[in-house]
């Protein structure tokens, strides 16, 4: 092939690489940013908490994921400190007792069933492994969906925490069948779907 | 330079190549597959905390213990409460899928209140003498009963009415236990001597009916047993006192016994051993409750050998399931029906008689009607009856059902208390039968069609109403009942949204009360019974089931048990609040059995039989009655299945030459209804088995003749 | 396929059907469509295209009054231990057996919607998505978070409400049991039966009610004779109704009939 033919090939590779890599996944996620400002750096630093005094377990193992807004409350009655972002969140969500509609980062489909009582207290997995250093965060990141399935982008790879470590896995079915199979727990499909 | 063609095409080329090498077309194709799997319109399960919280399911009397588990405080799923004292755990399709009624498509949610008050009201002002102002309560003796009755007693011509029953026809089993089947024992009472000296037994007490009135003259056989040493039984018919037409007294015929066996006239029942568990005793469920004492009849399963139910749906749905099936393995079943209900399939004994003619039956076994004749009317041979009437004199206790009728030897049926009522309630308007008011007499009528119960013809109540503009206002959830003819339909909550007891069921040895609590929320649009009821009185209205439960806590008696530990403690152990608090958190409290009292009993009677209709119409019906509102799951069982027979449903036997599923139209005299087919081996042929719903109890009653063609 | 090098004592969950105590009255039916989130009947389902995980038959003795005899039979997925016929056929391999439960699972988001499992099943115990899942409005709020919705155009069948067993599991892990123990559970049929006719438990646990009923020889299975080793054991005193259980077809072994 002559040169001339070489040319237009290699500047469509080119553009569809660039496009692909760049553009693609610029595109295919929306952006939404979490209705509070929460920063859990605070929360750790200041008031000593850590994961599970949140995000705890119940009485018969399941885990309450979320803590709802009367958590919140039974400190933040009334203002704690000096910021923008707290009066809001008093003024919107505390007083009239309404939940912020936060979004899941971790969110698995409805057909997977993930039971977080068993991965830490049997395999004493640490939060930060499968979902990063949020708990050292300042800020909270935008939640980011893929457009067409909906499914957000943390499942692929826990993005950039304040740290700037980007997490070595995700989410996905694939992930989590890895450790599995290491580990010898791999006996049929209706362990982790429901 | 142009552009060539080639040119393009090695870009696109270039392009086709590079897009391999990104993650576009791989993520697009998982995309696409996750997309077609999460359809829009697929519900989502709502996430929370999971929960359980109590309460009794008042879709029928039984009203048996529930365990919701709830999601947040919303209810997901029903379950029985194991270890319970009356419903052992037991939760029927119905009742599983309660939760689901505050869903209904076919719910009424709005209505016109402020209308139908204002209706209301001024029809009691205008009502004239010889008019009144009904309400029509189709599941009575609940606590919203009694503040009915204290209503229509607080309104000039206000009536409190329940769905009566048909007249008693009971029979006189004493006669069946006569040494030789020759003697009829019947003895004339006419005849009998006022003196008590001369040893009359009296006996015949159909001769004691007083022609001038409705009213039964009962006899009090208890003072005729007289010390003397011959052990003579008279009757002193003049002392005997005559009730009232609402006041039943019965006729204890356990004390009537006579030891003397040469007293030809006497019936014999000197037979019956002293202990009163072998005599015959007949009572009418409907009239045995008497507003005057305190007393009601109930069954005692556990003390039956051999039951014979006459058409009666024992197992399935009747009095207590959980209880029933407890004391299944305790007694010989004997089911007399027309056709193979899921009693007769479960019975020991199946005996497939004509419909209509369980009263022939009853006679035949008592002697007042041949075996000839009762093996006519009930297209059973002579031997079957025979073998029926040695097996029930045999294998005692004996207790006979009938839909409205009960008859039985031992300790079967046993009186009981009547949950208790604050004293000031008491004050209340009697309960009648919309058979004693006269036809064009009712101003106003409202119809308390909240709770599911017995459905009344439209046309037996239509005949009741004024010819101008009476007011007729139905409390209902939906517009299938009496809403079809009512005026006002208001709306009302549903289970599990309403507050209300659920009076003992008819297998309750003991008095009960339970509360079913609200787990969800009414609509805002919904009537309360009770408030608009006793709103339309002038009635004030407090909280009538806090009360009922006080008037409860004061005596003392009885046990509490309690769901969410399963536990029973004495009430007397409890205060009166922590009682309130256990009732509304999921509890029952159960009275000791009332062992000392006498049951009341009702004379028995010789019926006249039924006559057929005439009719060009070829089939029978018998109906069968699914418990309403349902849940549409219950398509389970109605429609992705032929396991239940759903409303609006006919089963015909396979030789009837339709289809399965066919759409068809019910014929009667009355009317015509449209219906859906299904065969039915356990159907004879000439009978259709007809699930009823309000449209189609409009058209027949059991026994009807209708014609079923394709629609 | 579990792993050589961990240590569990496998189950396979099974239950014991006691038919002469059955009364055909469908609290079963009701409750594992409750449990399982199983939409209503569209308007076009009859009970060839309905979805019914459990389904309880009418089957007679195919005599006239006064010899009839009839009794009612609960149906579900029988769980085959050996030769499972939905698991040769699936071309997308969207069930298995599980070994450590015995439980066979169907996956309905790998399932393509071939059918082929519907037909290859000898007890007709699975069913296809006809319709997509609709409930009335409002009705939505009452389903189980513990099983997912399907939707249409995938097959589904009972396997022994593993939705409860996720929960038992959780709930053991909570106790801190250890993971190589199989956990204690009730599918919704077997709590919601009134009679106690449908008994739940492990066939490897000989203490449980299905191990002793598995042992007596008064217990029969459906369709023995194809060899698929069911994992529900039935019980009846009832001669008849054991030739029907025994028969590849309704109405072979006689005049009996089956009718659901």
């Amino acid at each position: 092939m002559t040169l001339r033919g070489k040319i237009p090939f290699l500047a469509g590779l080119a553009v569809a690489l660039g496009a692909g890599w760049v553009g693609f996944p610029h595109a295919i996620y929306r952006s939404r940013p979490q209705p509070v400002d929460f920063s859990h750096k605070v929360h750790a630093d200041k008031a000593g908490t850590k994961c599970e005094d949140c995000h705890s377990f119940r009485e018969d193992g399941t885990f309450a994921g979320l803590p709802t807004v009367d958590k919140c409350a039974g400190c933040h009655a009334a203002p704690m400190g000096a910021t923008v972002a707290e009066k809001n969140f008093i003024d919107q969500y505390v007083t009239p007792n309404r939940e912020p509609r936060w979004a899941v980062y971790a969110r698995q489909p409805t057909n997977v069933s993930f039971s977080h009582i068993a991965h830490v207290k049997r395999a004493n997995l640490t939060c930060e492994s499968c979902h990063g250093d949020t708990g050292s965060s300042s800020t909270l990141r935008p939640y980011q969906a893929d457009r067409i399935s909906g499914y957000s982008r943390d499942i692929w790879k826990v993005q950039t925490t304040q740290a700037g470590k980007p997490m070595a896995h995700g989410m996905k079915m694939a992930d989590c069948v890895e450790c599995h199979r290491r580990k010898g727990l791999e006996h049929s499909c209706l362990d982790c779907h429901k | 330079m142009k552009t060539t063609r080639r040119e393009i095409m090695m870009f696109a080329g270039g392009s086709a190549v590079g897009v391999l090498f990104t993650p576009a077309p791989w993520r697009l194709i998982t995309d696409t597959a996750l997309w077609s799997e999460n359809w829009p319109g697929i519900p989502v399960p709502a996430r929370g905390e999971i929960r359980a919280r109590y309460t009794n399911c008042s879709l029928c009397p039984a009203g048996c213990a529930v365990r919701a588990r709830c999601v947040g405080d919303q209810p997901v799923a029903l379950a029985g409460v194991a270890g319970h004292p009356l419903s052992h755990g037991a939760l029927c399709p119905f009742g599983l899928a309660g939760h689901h009624l505050p869903y209904l498509p076919s719910r009424v949610k709005q209505g016109p209140v402020k209308e139908a008050a204002a209706a209301v009201a001024d029809g009691i002002a205008k009502c004239g003498p010889a008019e009144y102002i009904v309400t029509l309560d189709l599941r009575p003796a609940r606590t919203a009963s009694w503040t009915y009755r204290r209503a229509m007693a607080a309104i000039k011509n206000g009536r409190y009415v329940t769905p009566s029953y048909d007249p008693p026809v009971a029979v006189d089993f004493a006669k069946a236990r006569t040494p030789s089947s020759d003697r009829s024992a019947a003895v004339d009472l006419a005849k009998a001597p006022t003196h008590p000296s001369d040893a009359w037994m009296a006996a015949d007490l159909t001769r004691a009916r007083t022609p001038s009135s409705d009213a039964w003259m009962a006899v009090d056989l208890t003072r005729a047993r007289t010390p003397s040493s011959d052990g003579s039984a008279a009757v002193h018919l003049a002392k005997a006192p005559t009730p009232s037409s609402n006041a039943w007294m019965a006729a204890d015929l356990t004390k009537a016994r006579t030891p003397s066996s040469d007293r030809s006239a006497a019936v014999d029942l000197a037979k019956a051993p002293a202990h009163s568990s072998d005599a015959w005793v007949a009572v009418d469920l409907a009239r045995a409750r008497t507003p005057s004492s305190d007393a009601s009849v109930a069954v005692d399963l556990t003390k039956a050998r051999t039951v014979l139910s006459l058409g009666v749906a024992l197992l399935d749905g009747w009095g207590t399931p959980g209880n029933v099936i407890a004391a299944r393995p305790g007694f010989r079943l004997i089911q007399a029906e027309a056709v193979e209900s899921r009693t007769a399939s479960m019975a020991d004994w199946w005996l497939r008689i004509r419909p209509g003619s369980e009263d022939a039956l009853a006679q035949g076994l008592a002697g007042t009607l041949t075996r000839a004749a009762a093996a006519e009317a009930t297209g059973l041979a002579e031997s079957e009856i025979a073998a029926l009437a040695a097996e029930l004199k045999d294998n005692g206790p004996v207790l006979v059902l009938g839909s409205s009728r009960l008859e039985s030897t031992g300790r079967t049926i046993v009186t009981r208390r009547e949950t208790p009522v604050p004293a000031e309630w008491r004050k209340a308007a009697p309960v009648t039968g919309l058979a004693s008011l006269p036809d064009g007499s009712i101003r106003v009528l409202i119809i308390d069609e909240s709770t599911p119960g017995a459905y009344l013809p439209w046309k037996a109540i239509e005949k009741k109403l004024v010819a101008d503009n009476p007011v007729v206002v139905a409390l209902a959830w939906s517009r299938e009942g009496y809403g079809r003819h009512a005026q006002y339909v208001l709306p009302v909550g549903v289970y599990p949204e309403v507050a209300g007891d659920i009076p003992p069921a008819i297998d309750s040895v003991a008095a009960t009360f339970r509360i079913s609590t609200p787990l969800v929320a009414a609509p805002g649009g919904c009537v309360k019974p009770e408030e608009f009821i006793a709103g339309a009185a002038g009635l004030p209205l407090t909280d009538t089931l806090h009360e009922r439960a006080d008037a409860i806590h004061k005596t003392g008696r009885g046990t509490l048990f309690t769901y969410a530990d399963a536990k029973s403690a004495a009430l007397k152990d409890i205060s009166a609040e922590d009682f309130w608090k256990a009732l509304n958190a999921g509890g029952c409290w159960i009275d000791t059995p009332d062992d000392k009292a006498a049951v009341a009993r009702l004379a028995p009677t010789v019926a006249q039989p039924r006559s057929s209709e005439e009719s060009e119409l070829p089939l029978a019906v018998v109906l069968s009655q699914e418990l309403t509102p349902a849940s549409p799951i219950l398509s389970k069982l109605y429609q992705e299945s032929n396991l239940r027979l759903g409303p609006n449903r006919v089963a015909l036997p396979p030789s009837s030459g339709l289809e399965d599923g066919t759409q068809a139209t019910l014929q009667t005299v009355l009317g015509k209804c449209a219906v859906q087919v299904t065969l039915d081996a356990g159907v004879p042929a000439g009978l259709v088995r007809v699930s009823a719903s309000p449209a189609i109890l409009d058209l027949c009653a059991d026994g009807a003749r209708a014609k079923v063609v394709r629609a | 396929m579990i792993s050589a090098n961990k240590q569990i004592r496998a189950a396979r969950y099974g239950m014991t059907i006691d038919v002469d105590r059955c009364n055909g009255c469908g609290a079963c039916m009701v409750a594992c469509s409750i449990e399982n989130n199983v939409p209503p009947a569209h308007e076009g389902a009859t009970d060839r295209k309905g979805l019914t995980w459990i389904r309880v038959y009418k089957v007679d003795n195919g005599e006239e009054y006064p010899n009839r005899r009839t009794a009612f039979v609960p149906v579900m997925c029988q769980h085959c231990g050996h030769d499972t016929p939905c698991v040769h056929v699936c071309p997308q391999q969207a069930v298995d057996v599980d070994p450590a439960t015995g439980v066979v699972g169907e996956m309905p988001q790998r399932c393509l919607g071939c059918r082929y499992c519907v037909a290859a099943c000898p007890y007709h115990a699975r069913y296809f998505n006809w319709w997509d899942p609709a409930w009335p409005a409002g009705m939505e709020k009452t389903l189980n978070p513990g099983v997912t919705p399907r939707m249409r155009g995938v097959v589904e069948k009972c396997n022994l409400c593993h939705g409860r067993w996720h929960a038992a599991k959780e709930l053991a892990a909570a106790a801190g049991k250890p993971d190589t123990e199989p956990v204690d559970y009730v599918p919704a049929c077997a709590e919601a039966c009134p009679t106690g006719a449908i008994q739940f438990g492990d066939l490897n646990d000989h203490a449980s009610l299905p191990a002793k009923a598995a042992a007596e020889p008064g217990s029969f299975r459906l369709l023995e004779k194809l060899g698929t080793e069911p994992k529900i054991y039935y019980r009846s005193k009832k001669d008849w109704v054991r030739g029907i259980a025994a028969a590849p077809r309704p109405g072979a072994a006689g005049k009996e009939t089956v009718r659901g």
